[in-house]
């Protein structure tokens, strides 16, 4: 229960922000934190979360904004150091990671001044702090370790610990009321590690205060205290999670400004068996990872492949893809075999596609979405002699998309690594859209985006599938087996262990 | 949680030690193969003398850039430092006496600061600017001394030999080294220039002044070449150079990279440069007591820096500290 009684640690009042003058990133947005509590900051890509954040740690600088600290205005922090002293620190969504160094390097990375003398560090003292930070946190790794080798989930605790660590180093003292930011900590990881790492920061309440970022609605139901909403840079909502009872629905209005349920998903006539059989496994085997895998994708049929991490559903989708290679088995793309270890543009020339949501991949960050669109669709924007580029048609072919898929970007010709998260994954969908295979390998295609964007990929997706496309789905969230799916298997340990139908999905999850 | 397994001792260390650079294995094996093939000569003092020699020169003209190769960017201006400082200092002896040393350690410094601000804040890549500026420097050198090599006198002590058979720069050459060594692995230089190297955008995220420590990499790296060009002079004949020689480029980048520093950084350092220099001065010592002709010296040379590149890029993407 959260205890309102004391002051809040952190209290940010009429905070705005403009970019360049023109673009209104953050209008008049307040944030209290109190002891002890999760405050959870949602809304879309773009809705000003992550800028509310970055000035928080100092990033950024306020247009205007007051920094209420026990009843007194100070100044906003001007760089993370200065933050770190008021007691906030942050832990990023992604690129906080430094992989070539070890542990304990990384803990006091930017804050050796305690371990340093006049000649140099000492690592001997540097290492033994570090073993008592990682058994505090009980985070189950060793300080010799290189970050890299860690698994993503221990990276993030070991982030967690330093961002503590960074606060009392900074104020000189053990234990400190402290904030910390998460930004999207349990995106990039499965759904037992979530848990895992929910259940640590629960944990740590005792003693920290966490503002929490998040997409995932689930974790904002069970594990935030209060949650305020951000829509296009303003705050629009506020939950009190202990207090009254707010629905999913709820927030998810209050999230997209509108009603999200409104368009019901249509997944089309369910394929039947006996239909054509675009794509076929047979007793496929990669030693380790999977065994035995047998299913027939009909066209226009999407099948889920579903379990906890290490079941082997996304090496089988890789290996489908062509993006690793298999030890044996059969596989038959439209009726013609493909070799075990043939690579991943030959599989896409006989229509097999692979879409990730990972757009950190996917996308090419420095070059605008015409052409991120037309690099998959080159033979449409080619003149008939000569081959040679036409800009105008890759301008057209951009912008149909972008129309279709409801892009928010100024123009064709932005870069993207400067659209939102949200919008980036629709480029992504968009050139598969545009290549239309016949078959596609989705794996977990809505990372880390927000719901209204979310439900326009979905429609995207199961238009495509209305029109033929057959899918294969390997993904984290529940929810999008039964909105996509027709069939699932239920991995266990690289074998397909049962074979059920989307609807029997979630009363087999229930039990 | 098992905070006790990392501690080692005996065997059992030397051969995690081994493990953990697989060069050494090279260094054993290149050192039978050459001592099978040539008994007497490989074996020999003069021989040792010799590889002593070759070493030193490798190790101070790579310990400069093996700092700055661990941000994944490139020095290639030591050689100009080099040239240039011999020059000044056969300009500045007769007018200020012995003091005129001091010049190859202030001329590397400034280089590497100039270099620093100008790759950082002119977002110009490393590899491109130091190469004009050795270019520049090589034209520089060849304008003051008139073209011609201009023999300095008065800094015989530099290589007067102390001890038999062990070139004196190859004991002037220890500290330096050990002064490099120490700045990587003691400070939090060391572990700032690995986190640069590894994810840039993640060490500035972390509050780290990413422009300033890339600054202070180049400055580091001309210092430590200036100082070791006070040795090297001598060490080279004590006369200032006018030739350039491709060969004094490309070497200490082999060594570099066969001690386990890829060129994208994030691993390795001086410390590893030392094995690579080794392995290198051996392999070459080898390759001179063969029937080879030195072009073809040169052409294995090529093969080995093509070859190390080419494993340290394979295992050194995100990871590779283990990789040679």
């Amino acid at each position: 229960m959260v205890n309102k009684t004391g002051a809040p640690i952190l209290r940010v009042k009429n905070v705005s922000k403009t970019f360049g003058g023109v673009v209104c990133a953050l209008d008049d947005v307040s944030l209290e934190v109190y002891p002890n509590e999760i405050v959870g900051v949602v809304g879309e890509n773009g809705a000003g979360k992550t800028t509310l954040m970055k000035i928080l740690v100092g990033i950024h600088t306020p247009d205007r904004g007051e920094w209420e600290h026990n009843g007194v205005v100070v100044p906003f922090p001007r760089n993370p150091k200065e933050a770190a002293r008021k007691g906030i620190s942050i832990v990023y969504q992604e690129k906080g990671v430094i992989p070539s160094i070890k542990v304990y390097q990384f803990l006091f990375l930017g804050n050796e001044e305690k371990h340093e003398r006049r000649w140099g560090l000492q690592i001997g003292k540097m290492k033994q702090h570090a073993r008592e930070i990682l058994e505090e946190f009980r985070v189950q790794c060793d300080i010799e370790d290189f970050m890299y080798d860690l698994p993503l989930s221990i990276q993030k605790m070991v982030e967690i610990a330093k961002a503590v660590l960074r606060i009392r180093l900074e104020q000189n003292r053990d234990t400190t009321d402290s904030v910390i930011i998460l930004d999207e900590p349990t995106a990039p990881l499965t759904i037992e590690e979530r848990r895992g790492m929910l259940g640590e920061i629960l944990r740590m309440k005792s003693n920290t205060s966490f503002v929490y970022v998040t997409h995932i609605m689930q974790e904002v139901m069970e594990y935030m205290d209060e949650v305020v909403v951000l829509r296009d840079g303003k705050r629009v909502a506020y939950f009190d999670m202990s207090a009254q009872k707010a629905t999913e629905a709820d927030l998810s209005r209050a999230i997209v400004g509108r009603e999200i349920l409104a368009q019901p998903y249509e997944k089309g006539p369910h394929a039947a068996e006996g239909g054509e059989v675009v794509l076929s496994a047979q007793d496929l085997t990669t030693r380790g990872c999977f065994y035995d895998i047998s299913f027939d994708l009909h066209r226009g049929e999407c099948i889920g492949l579903f379990g906890p991490a290490g079941s082997g559903k996304s090496e089988i989708i890789r290996s489908i893809a062509g993006l690793r290679s298999r030890d044996s088995g059969k596989l038959l793309v439209q009726g013609r075999e493909a070799r075990q270890n043939e690579p991943a543009h030959k599989r896409l020339s006989r229509g097999v596609g692979y879409f990730s949501g990972d757009t950190a991949n996917e996308l090419l960050h420095d070059w605008p979405i015409t052409k991120n669109i037309s690099i998959l669709n080159i033979s449409k924007v080619v003149g008939r002699f000569l081959r040679f580029l036409r800009f105008k048609a890759e301008k057209a072919l951009a912008a149909r998309i972008v129309e279709q898929l409801r892009i928010t970007t100024p123009d064709v010709n932005t870069l993207i690594s400067s659209l939102s998260g949200g919008s980036k994954q629709k480029v992504t969908v968009g050139k598969w859209f545009e290549k239309n295979p016949a078959i596609l390998l989705l794996e977990d295609p809505t990372i880390g985006i927000d719901v209204g964007s979310r439900q326009d990929i979905y429609q995207a997706v199961l238009s495509m599938k209305r029109a033929g496309m057959s899918m294969i789905l390997v993904s984290d969230d529940l929810k999008e087996y039964s909105t996509l799916c027709d069939r699932v298997l239920l991995m266990k340990q690289g074998r397909v262990a049962e074979r059920i139908s989307a609807e029997q999905l979630s009363e087999v999850l229930k039990t | 949680m098992n905070n006790t397994t990392k501690h080692k001792t005996g065997l059992r260390g030397a051969w995690e030690a081994t493990k953990n650079y697989p060069v050494i294995f090279i260094v054993v094996g290149l050192v039978a193969i050459f001592s099978a093939l040539y008994t007497k000569r490989f074996l020999s003092p003069v021989n040792f003398t010799a590889t002593l020699r070759q070493f030193v020169t490798l190790m101070l003209f790579s310990l400069g850039p093996s700092i700055v190769m661990l941000l994944g960017s490139m020095d290639l201006s030591f050689i100009g430092v080099w040239m240039l400082g011999s020059v000044l200092l056969w300009i500045l002896t007769p007018v200020i006496g012995p003091p005129a040393l001091l010049v190859f350690p202030l001329l590397g410094l400034a280089t590497g600061f100039i270099a620093g601000v100008v790759h950082t804040k002119g977002r110009i890549p490393s590899f491109i600017l130091t190469l004009a500026i050795l270019i520049t420097y090589w034209g520089l050198t060849v304008v003051l001394s008139g073209g011609y090599p201009r023999p300095v006198k008065g800094f015989g002590w530099i290589t007067a030999s102390v001890l038999p058979r062990v070139p004196t720069p190859f004991l002037w050459s220890i500290p330096i080294i050990v002064a490099a060594i120490i700045v990587v692995l003691r400070t939090r230089l060391g572990t700032y220039f690995w986190a640069i190297g590894s994810n840039e955008e993640g060490t500035r995220l972390a509050g780290i002044d990413v422009d300033r420590y890339k600054i202070i990499a180049f400055t580091l790296s001309g210092t430590f070449t200036g100082i070791g060009s006070i040795i090297l002079f001598a060490h080279l004949g004590g006369s200032a150079p006018v030739e350039f020689n491709m060969n004094n480029v490309v070497r200490p980048l082999v060594a570099i990279i066969l001690g386990g520093t890829p060129l994208v950084g994030g691993s390795g350092g001086p410390h590893r440069t030392i094995l690579g220099v080794l392995t290198f001065s051996i392999l070459y010592r080898g390759l001179h007591l063969s029937p080879l002709r030195p072009e073809v010296i040169d052409l294995v040379v090529g093969i080995v820096l093509i070859l190390s590149i080419i494993i340290s890029s394979k295992g050194t993407r995100m990871k590779g500290v283990d990789i040679t």
